[in-house]
């Protein structure tokens, strides 16, 4: 029996579903729901969590996550133009560093920071300095490949009429490139900004105080205490009321500078 | 300031193996507008894109309003605010508005106060007839008003000579004839203007000299009537009866 391309489509289709029902169904079935309700969903555990779930946790986590970024922003701006740079020097520095940061796990960066740094060099840094250097530390490394990319993306003839008009190539890279470059890579910057929500959570590693704990820190520390496992949920829902609105604000970005290209053509 | 506003003597441009101007002497003199005609890959973007030094000459002099660019320790990027440029794809800055595009050289190199800058933007806007356009961004604007809208943010410099590349060759044939018209009057004003150009009849009619190149070289050059009218070289008459006629002739001989 020869059927169609289109009948074949609409079958295959039809499998698919009833796949994805049966799953559903071995999934309710199988799964001890009361005890799923009580050990998750234990509103009482909840309640115990706030308010320090979101005056300390939550605010800890972005306070980290802002230093970070900034800090990477930062250090990812210049290594980009480091590796656009005409002198070959900055162009090695930039790709070993990138290399180095994006190849070696954030935890050993911020157990560097705890143990290494302060041995090698005699200094003690606070909980803020390390959250902001570790994280910016190995973000930065990430951000200077999307900011290159999208500095490589602007016309060259937007730089060509900035140094006609008597711009430096400085003057041209601030005032005209680097505006434009950022417009381009705004939504991937934003998935660096979310990485680094949740790598914010590796700080417990240098070892905090109550008043320091972030999300994941804060959370297991009531699962120690917890008869239930209801934290878990908790926080990671709490991860998701930070990046759910970076990833929409992420697609709405994406959605206007793709209508503008269409509004262009 | 003297008589004499662009002088290039000598000048030599390769990129790479390919050897793009052979040794090109040419003199514009103040208020003077010329027209380079040839076909493509003849150097005239090249030639053009070396007066204001955004192509690197291999060899030769250039000087312009008194300045010598080819000289090594020669301050190029004070010496191209006087040198107004104009792009075959307009090159408009995309994120910002038309005003600002005019603005925003003057404020940061010429160091004029916001006021003052706004003011000669205006007027500039004005005179290519925009001015309701100010506020609009390059992407809302056709084709011919982001170039009448470059050709205002170059005025904006007040600069002592304009250098036009091909700068209707992009534009849809309903448009060319605004910024033509925008042409005409800067040079009916007195500009002195080096455009690259296919417009015969704006070469024709606009033009004090004109130059046909060819493989690099300057082949002939005089006034408009006698070049385009009477054209004395074998390679000018073949280029301009394939521009003027095009549908007359068969494919061009292979090279």
């Amino acid at each position: 029996m020869a059927l169609s391309k289109r009948k074949r489509a609409t079958y295959f289709r039809y499998a698919q579903y009833g796949l994805l029902v049966l799953i559903a169904l071995v999934v309710a079935f199988t799964g001890n729901w009361s005890e799923i309700a009580h050990t998750f969903f234990d509103l009482k555990t909840v309640g115990q969590m706030f308010p320090d779930l979101v005056t300390v946790a939550l605010k800890n986590t972005i306070i980290y996550t802002i230093l970070g970024f900034a800090f990477g922003l930062a250090l990812g701006l210049l290594l980009a133009l480091m590796k656009l740079s005409s002198v070959a020097p900055y162009r090695w520095i930039a790709t070993t560093y990138i290399e180095f940061f994006r190849g070696v796990p954030a935890l050993l960066v911020f157990l560097a920071f705890t143990v290494a740094v302060p041995l090698a060099f005699e200094i003690k840094f606070d909980i803020y300095s390390t959250a902001m250097l570790a994280l910016g530390l190995v973000g930065a490394a990430y951000m200077a490949e999307t900011i290159r990319a999208g500095i490589q993306a602007v016309p060259k003839g937007q730089v060509e009429a900035a140094r006609s008009l008597g711009m430096s190539r400085g003057r041209a890279m601030v005032t005209i490139v680097i505006p434009q470059a950022f417009r381009i890579i705004l939504p991937p910057l934003t998935n660096e900004l979310i990485m680094l929500t949740k790598d914010s959570s590796l700080i417990y590693i240098v070892g905090v105080t109550r008043e320091q704990y972030e999300l994941t820190k804060f959370g297991r520390e009531f699962l120690s205490r917890s008869p239930t496992l209801t934290p878990i949920l908790v926080i990671g829902l709490s991860y998701l009321v930070i990046t759910l609105p970076l990833g929409y604000l992420s697609r709405y970005l994406e959605r206007r500078s793709g209508g503008k290209k269409v509004s262009v053509v | 300031m003297s008589e004499i506003c662009v002088e290039i003597a000598g000048l030599k441009k390769s990129f790479g193996p390919l050897e793009v101007l052979k040794n090109i002497d040419l003199t514009v003199n103040r208020g003077d507008v010329v027209c380079i005609i040839g076909p493509s890959g003849s150097g005239k973007s090249t030639l053009l894109r070396c007066v204001n030094l955004l192509e690197e000459p291999n060899g030769g002099k250039i000087v312009v309003n008194d300045t010598e660019l080819t000289d090594p320790d020669v301050d190029i990027d004070r010496a191209r605010t006087k040198i107004g440029m104009v792009f075959q794809s307009f090159n408009l800055f995309s994120h910002l508005t038309v005003l600002n595009n005019l603005t925003v050289a003057q404020r940061k190199v010429l160091k004029r106060g916001e006021k003052e800058a706004q003011e000669i933007g205006l007027r500039n806007l004005e005179r290519v007839g925009l001015k309701e356009k100010a506020n609009a961004m390059p992407a809302q604007l056709s084709g011919g008003q982001q170039q009448r809208a470059a050709i205002a943010r170059a005025l904006s410099m007040n600069p002592e000579v304009m250098l036009f590349d091909e700068p209707t060759s992009a534009l849809d044939p309903e448009l060319v004839g605004d910024v033509l018209g925008v042409m005409r009057q800067l040079a009916d004003e007195g500009m002195t203007m080096l455009v690259v150009t296919h417009e015969m009849q704006f070469a024709r009619e606009v033009a004090d000299k004109v130059i046909f190149m060819d493989g690099g070289y300057i082949v002939e050059e005089g006034p408009a009537a006698e070049v385009i009218g009477n054209p004395q070289e074998e390679r000018t008459r073949e280029f301009l009866a394939r521009v003027l006629d095009p549908t007359h002739h068969g494919p061009s001989d292979p090279v």
